[in-house]
């Protein structure tokens, strides 16, 4: 039995999933810190009246909403911060949080000055 | 796990990510921007296919689920699971800059690190899947564009993306 239990743990060691970099924290604490992320992000985007999901042709609509954006801007400079091994305070759950809300904000007052939408040739107006 | 075969193994992943990803979420439909129509419209009048014209040329012309794929292989290689959403994060700020709603390429990036991460179990490491998206890439784009554009006309027919000519 124990060299059952060995045997699968010596084979999940397999997944590699850090790479190069030495993550402070540890895989458990990572991913709960992503899931805070992700929800920080979401609710903070509600509270700001975002929409729920973006406009309706869903795949070719250019608004921003609470679900498509949001959370993949999270992630993504969370993960930054992760592998630069800087995670602040109860391992990394306070600023998984603190990153959460700012992107909602950024794609709330900024995003459309950043990534501006398209011009439709027709009429110079908004595509939409 | 023998690299060859391993190549190989991730190139048939890659290559049956990316296409699925890209024709979900409709590349062969409309071609976003003027170059994918060009490229489009020439492929069907050697003989091809509208629809697979209009995937060849959205994916030359914008980051998708392709570029998608390769970026996160490389990100898993350096950095990781946080590099395949970093990799991600990169691919939708490309897309934005090219006028493109990036539907794809992030979804084909998580997608793609998804994959990683399972088949690390079973000796498929990243590198593989770098040479296996280069060689499924050249499939798609190099060999023989006009029969690559057939088949990618009729997996377009099968999900309901076809172009309606």
């Amino acid at each position: 039995m124990f060299d059952l239990v060995y045997g699968t743990i010596f084979f999940a060691s397999y997944g590699n999933i850090s790479g190069l970099v030495n993550i402070a924290i540890s895989p458990f604490d990572a991913l709960l810190a992503y899931i805070v992320a992700i929800i920080a992000s979401v609710v903070m985007a509600l509270i700001l009246r975002l929409p729920l999901l973006p406009g309706k042709p869903y795949r070719y609509s250019f608004d921003v909403s609470a679900l498509y954006p949001t959370p993949i801007i999270a992630i993504g400079i969370f993960s930054i911060f992760l592998v630069l091994n800087y995670t602040f305070i109860y391992n990394g759950i306070v600023l998984a949080a603190i990153i959460g809300i700012l992107s909602a904000l950024f794609v709330k007052y900024l995003f459309d000055f950043v990534f501006p939408k398209p011009l439709d040739e027709a009429d110079g107006e908004d595509m939409r | 796990m023998n690299e060859v075969i391993g190549i190989i193994i991730a190139a048939i992943l890659c290559w049956l990510n990316f296409v699925i990803v890209d024709t979900y979420f409709g590349l062969p439909e409309n071609p976003g921007v003027k170059g994918a129509e060009i490229v489009g419209r020439d492929v069907s009048k050697r003989g091809g296919d509208i629809a697979g014209g209009f995937f060849q040329g959205n994916i030359l012309c914008s980051p998708d689920a392709s570029a998608g794929t390769l970026l996160a292989s490389i990100g898993y290689l350096v950095l990781g699971i946080p590099g395949g959403i970093i990799a991600a994060f990169f691919v939708f700020m490309g897309n934005r800059l090219c006028a493109d709603p990036g539907y794809a390429g992030t979804t084909g990036s998580l997608t793609a690190t998804l994959i990683i991460f399972i088949s690390s179990f079973v000796g498929l490491t990243p590198e593989m899947f770098i040479g296996g998206m280069v060689i499924a890439i050249l499939t798609v784009q190099g060999i023989d564009q006009v029969r690559a554009s057939i088949v990618l006309g009729k997996i377009a027919q099968k999900f309901n993306r076809h172009a309606e000519e």
